[in-house]
């Protein structure tokens, strides 16, 4: 017990560390795309860099979040699960299901 | 229309005819569903060994992908609802023309193939959103049943839409 709380005061320290050297006004946000009905919802979603998104699969089918430019990819998001990515970088990202190209989607880092 | 196509929708359109949403239980609903997704899936492992084409194996992939992820969501739920399939003339006759299918693709090769199966494919996806819609969704009693049955309904739209774009591709390089 007295380990993890050692590493949970650590990973604080760490934090707000890495908020002062950074400079952040806000601690990072955690955001959910929803995939469902074979449509990300948002379809347009704007974060700051550094935020966390997590693409929420709610449809009975696999799916993807694939940037188009090769950013980043999820790989198979099974039905019923999740997959997270914390993004770095400033500007708009085109996103598509890999294995359903009809469902495309925008992620805004600004 | 051409010829294949006329008969894929001549052999497809014969299984949801004569069955109304009233004279449907859910245990043959749940048959329905899972044979509709065995057919699609057979179908679609067939052309992913027997096409040459990529944008067909990849649909191909997709058939089999998406229809046992439908088929292990209604699997999981008829046994939560303790609803046994229930064999009918609907169920049967599915799976008496996805066998026909399959013995007339398996004849097939080339592009007559591809052809063949991507036909099969937008007429099959376009006769199961129909069943949904005038007898699946409207039959089923359970909530839970009729819920999963209207959310799979987007993913066979997007299918259909897939398979027609397929088919404009293939008769553009023929």
């Amino acid at each position: 017990m007295l380990r993890m709380a050692s590493f949970v005061t650590a990973l604080g320290v760490i934090a707000g560390m890495m908020g002062v050297v950074g400079g952040d006004e806000r601690p990072p946000s955690t955001h959910t795309v929803t995939i469902e009905g074979m449509r990300f919802q948002p379809d347009v979603l704007t974060v700051a860099p550094g935020d966390t998104i997590m693409w929420v699969n709610r449809d009975l089918v696999p799916h993807t979040a694939t940037s188009k430019d090769g950013d980043f990819d999820s790989k198979e998001i099974q039905a019923g699960e999740s997959w997270s990515y914390t993004i770095r970088a400033a500007g708009d990202f085109a996103y598509i299901c890999a294995f359903h190209p009809t469902m495309t989607a925008t992620l805004r880092v600004k | 229309m051409k010829f294949s196509a006329i008969l894929a929708a001549g052999l497809l359109s014969f299984p949801f005819v004569s069955v109304s949403a009233q004279d449907i239980n859910d245990a043959q609903i749940a048959s329905i569903v899972v044979t509709a997704n065995q057919v699609d899936i057979d179908a679609g492992k067939l052309a992913k060994t027997h096409s040459t084409n990529e944008e067909v194996k990849t649909f191909a992939q997709l058939m089999v992908r998406d229809h046992t992820g439908v088929n292990t969501s209604a699997t999981d739920l008829a046994a939560k609802l303790k609803v046994t399939p229930q064999d009918n003339p609907t169920s049967q006759s599915l799976k008496s023309d996805g066998d026909k299918n399959l013995a007339r693709l398996k004849t097939l090769t080339g592009t007559a193939f591809d052809k063949a199966y991507v036909d099969h494919e937008v007429t099959y996806h376009q006769q199961v959103i129909d069943a949904l819609d005038k007898t699946l969704i409207p039959g089923a009693a359970n909530g839970e049943l009729k819920a999963l049955l209207i959310k799979v309904r987007p993913a066979f739209v997007a299918h259909l839409e897939h398979a027609r774009r397929l088919r404009s591709s293939i008769v553009k390089e023929s």
